[in-house]
């Protein structure tokens, strides 16, 4: 890649005008039930910011810090299965049920990272599978505390009572405006990680690791600070969706397909930035659902009910969503490995050029 | 003690099998020093053909390998030149998620057309086993074991003593030095992806009369291939031969002397041990 | 006399059965310049290798400031104030310039903004200022051996180890170094250099290490080595690149 094509500039984020875009569109999407009740709307609201969530989350560890985890359904399950099974074991509501998800998180992160992270490159990756393969067959197996195959089915989760307010959990809103609250803090925790000392170094361990180790950047301290910020956003992630789709079984959460996808939304849109996850997600989560349920679009009022396209991918493209995302890896990785963003930065820097904006490094050299 | 004999030597038996993708595997890795992540949808391609075959031309699986590897061998070379040549020079995770999303087209696509049913391939000999004193064993396995034998001895001669096969081993020692002698290695490449599908869907073709054949079949064997790949060495035949036999001896005995349910974790948790302590292999290469 | 702030004692590195490093004893004073010269192959980088922390010497000590550095890992060496620049030169590509510099100055604070205060100082010294903004990937080898030599700055070590930083420069651009390397002794900084031009070691060391094949040949002024009929038959004996 000819860093040059880039223009040049280093990315910062976005700066004001982006930090102000943010807001608004998040504003915009609080008020959007007020005008939009239909359920199933609100319902890819909450898919929609689910992933971004899981992007956000694991950009911490493989967009900044350079390591490529394609194991992190192993967080995202523990967040599952120990959110739903302190809720139906113990009758521990969710939003306490939630930190102990975290901790656990943490803690596994601590333990994969000490025996992972003294590998590189292939191997990490590698290894990461690796672990989380051991976690869901440890739980397809162990039946008496997983349930196994069977999974967990969600009874019901209690209502919310913050003094005189009430929130139950029984329609999509209360999740919509739960998930859109999270996603806004993954996105500022992305942030600030980017603009703080732990930002630096984690790039700097992802460009050169060794050039960071030189520069008094503690290697295993930073990586495992990078993988536990992302294990416990990732886990968040888990414990929200048990909650949401209410069952959960070791292949759903743990599942390699998991780690693929979670990979998939930071690559489509653009590793290490901001915004990348969440253009991965608006790329991914209605693609994958049209396929899976193209029934959607005729619920969204985008298709008539007798629609011929509905039928045909009804007929032909049941699950094909996997087949899509493998080609869309493919297309991705060949021809803008940098994600949508690498696209359009390499777009706008040509045309800055053609325009002969002042300050443009010359090709010399 | 018949348990631990029997149990050795069925491990044995699909260690052969387990051995040959993990060849398959390392050759590419040692040629390319690419990570393929489809190495196990490569075998289930061969499942799939050597099905098919069996079911409408009547052909023995063994037999059929005959038409399964030259087909797997010409697939394996059309991916190379079209999709993993243009990623040689990339950062090695992606070229990792670019073979991840070619297994998931293929795995997916035998998915639309043949959909996730699950197929099964009787022969004649299908459960049939020879017994030695108390010990049976599956005629089918035995087979595969054989044949296995067989290819990898022709394989051993291919690279030892021909001129193509010194060639390839050439570029997997030193690419640049070989292309300096004039070796066309993108023509190995070629070959060497070729030669390691063709392996794995004849492993595929090998394993047909005794195990479920469904389009998710692959992913397993793609992780078994990289412990046995690791194990024995990136980029070792002899160690990718060994680690096959190994891999399968030690599933074997886990799925006895653990439990059945945990044969394959104990697997990983192996891998997981040779990654940390010898991530050379254990048969102890440069590289890792 | 003061103590030496490096003392290399009996240092020796092996690497399977080749002796890299062989019994190489010297020490370094404090505000000297000292040259590490010697054919190819002789276990110079290997030897700033083992001071660093970047693997651990086989046999010997290595001290710092009197403290042991054996065994000591590279992040908590640069911490102690020794710092080294790279053979193959190692610019953290997708970071721009001044964010460069300012992983090099964390080290020092936590604070990002003292940070871009000190990253912009060293830019100033080694003439990058100006590029600031530009993605360290796309700069000319030139400017990248200064932004090393910016960004190891920025972490305000006791110590500086250059290793062939003038290797791949023009003239103007390895006197510009010259001069920076003689002003930071002036500022009181002990640096020892990897140099392959000869003229250019006679010139700014006060005293002068030669390695070959992994053991010490020789040591002293730049007079004396230069008249050591030991080094000069080291060099003739190496093939002609």
């Amino acid at each position: 890649m000819d860093l040059r094509s880039l223009g040049g500039r280093g990315q910062r984020g976005f700066g004001i005008v982006g930090i102000l875009l943010v807001l608004v569109a998040i504003a915009l999407l609080a008020v959007f039930p007020q005008f939009v009740k239909k359920p199933y709307v609100l319902h890819m609201g909450v898919v929609l910011f689910l992933a971004i969530i899981q992007g956000q989350a694991w950009n911490v560890v493989g967009g900044y810090a350079g390591q490529y985890s394609v194991g992190h359904a192993a967080y995202f399950g523990i967040g599952a299965y120990t959110t739903m099974m302190l809720l139906e074991m113990y009758k521990i509501p969710p939003w306490w049920g939630i930190w102990a998800a975290i901790a656990n998180a943490v803690i596994l992160s601590l333990v994969i990272g000490s025996i992972t992270f003294r590998l590189r490159g292939p191997y990490f990756v590698l290894a990461s599978i690796s672990v989380a393969e051991i976690i869901r067959l440890a739980a397809l197996h162990f039946r008496g505390l997983t349930r196994g195959a069977e999974g967990f089915l969600l009874s019901e989760i209690p209502a919310l009572t913050i003094g005189d307010l009430s929130i139950e959990f029984y329609t999509k809103r209360p999740f919509y405006y739960a998930a859109l609250a999270l996603a806004a803090l993954t996105i500022a925790a992305n942030w600030l990680v980017q603009h703080s000392k732990l930002g630096y170094y984690f790039q700097a361990i992802r460009e050169d690791q060794d050039a960071a180790h030189s520069l008094g950047i503690n290697l295993p301290v930073y990586k495992n600070v990078a993988l536990a910020i992302s294990a416990a956003l990732t886990a968040w992630a888990g414990g929200f969706y048990a909650m949401f789709v209410k069952f959960i079984d070791p292949n759903t959460v743990f599942g390699l397909d998991v780690s693929v996808q979670i990979v998939l939304i930071c690559i489509i849109g653009g590793i290490g930035t901001i915004i990348g996850p969440v253009i991965g997600a608006m790329v991914l989560v209605p693609l994958s659902e049209v396929l899976r349920n193209p029934k959607g679009l005729v619920q969204l009022g985008l298709l008539p009910q007798d629609s011929a396209l509905v039928a045909f991918i009804e007929a032909r493209f049941a699950n094909a969503h996997l087949l899509v995302y493998g080609i869309l890896v493919v297309v991705v990785i060949l021809f803008a490995p940098d994600g949508v963003l690498g696209v359009i930065r390499k777009a706008t820097a040509r045309v800055r050029r053609r325009a002969g904006a002042a300050g443009e490094p010359a090709t010399a050299g | 003690m018949t348990v631990f004999l029997q149990s050795v030597i069925s491990g044995i038996l699909v260690g052969g099998i387990y051995a040959l993708i993990g060849i398959g595997l390392t050759i590419i890795f040692g040629v390319m020093r690419v990570i393929n992540f489809a190495h196990g949808e490569l075998m289930m391609l061969g499942m799939y053909a050597t099905w098919i075959v069996f079911t409408m031309l009547g052909l023995d699986p063994f037999v059929s390998i005959v038409l399964v590897a030259p087909l797997l061998f010409l697939w394996g070379a059309f991916l190379q030149k079209v999709f993993i040549n243009r990623v040689l020079n990339a950062l090695p995770q992606n070229q990792i998620l670019l073979t991840i999303g070619l297994g998931l087209v293929m795995s997916n696509t035998v998915m639309l057309i043949f959909t996730s049913d699950y197929r099964i391939l009787t022969t004649s000999y299908s459960s049939s086993s020879y017994t030695l004193g108390e010990i049976s064993i599956s005629q089918p396995l035995l087979f595969a074991f054989l044949i296995t034998a067989a290819i990898t001895a022709a394989l051993y001669w291919f690279l030892l003593k021909t001129d193509t096969g010194q060639a390839i081993r050439a570029t997997a020692q030193d690419r640049d030095a070989a292309q300096l002698m004039g070796i066309n290695v993108r023509a190995m490449s070629v070959l060497a992806f070729g030669i390691g599908a063709a392996l794995s869907g004849t492993a595929g073709a090998l394993i047909s009369p005794t195990y479920y054949i469904f389009p998710q079949v692959g992913s397993a064997f793609t992780l078994k291939a990289f412990v046995i790949v690791v194990l024995g060495g990136m980029g070792s035949v002899v160690g990718a031969t060994l680690g096959g036999v190994l891999v399968g001896l030690t599933e074997s005995l886990a799925a006895v002397y653990v439990a059945s349910g945990l044969k394959e974790l104990v697997v990983f948790v192996a891998f997981l041990a040779v990654l940390l302590f010898k991530p050379s292999g254990l048969l102890g290469k440069t590289r890792a | 006399m003061a103590e030496p702030i490096l003392d290399i004692q009996h240092v020796s590195k092996f690497f399977g059965g080749l002796a890299a490093n062989s019994d190489v004893s010297f020490s370094v004073e404090q505000g000297m310049i000292m040259g590490l010269i010697g054919p190819n192959g002789a276990g110079k980088t290997t030897l700033f290798n083992c001071i660093t922390g970047y693997y651990p010497p086989s046999k010997g000590d290595v001290l710092f400031k009197g403290v042991r550095m054996n065994g000591l890992q590279p992040d908590q060496v640069a911490h102690l104030g020794m710092v080294r620049t790279w053979q193959k030169v190692r610019p953290l590509a997708k970071l721009t310039v001044l964010d460069n510099v300012m992983v090099g100055a964390l080290a020092r604070t936590n604070s990002l903004k003292v940070a871009r205060e000190v990253a912009h100082e060293q830019l100033k010294v080694v003439r990058l200022a100006h590029k600031d903004q530009m993605l360290a990937g796309g700069l000319p080898i030139g400017e990248r051996k200064k932004l090393e030599v910016a960004r190891v700055l920025a972490t305000k070590p006791e110590l500086l180890l250059l290793d062939e930083v003038m290797g791949g420069l023009n003239p103007a651009e390895s006197e510009e170094i010259i001069q920076l390397i003689l002003e930071l002794r002036k500022r009181g900084l002990t640096q020892m250099v990897i140099e392959h031009d000869m003229k250019t070691i006679m010139r700014i060391s006060d005293r002068i290490v030669v390695l070959n094949s992994g053991e010490k040949l020789a040591e002293g002024g730049p007079r004396e080595i230069a008249d050591n009929p030991d080094v000069i038959a080291a060099y003739l004996g190496e093939r002609v690149e």
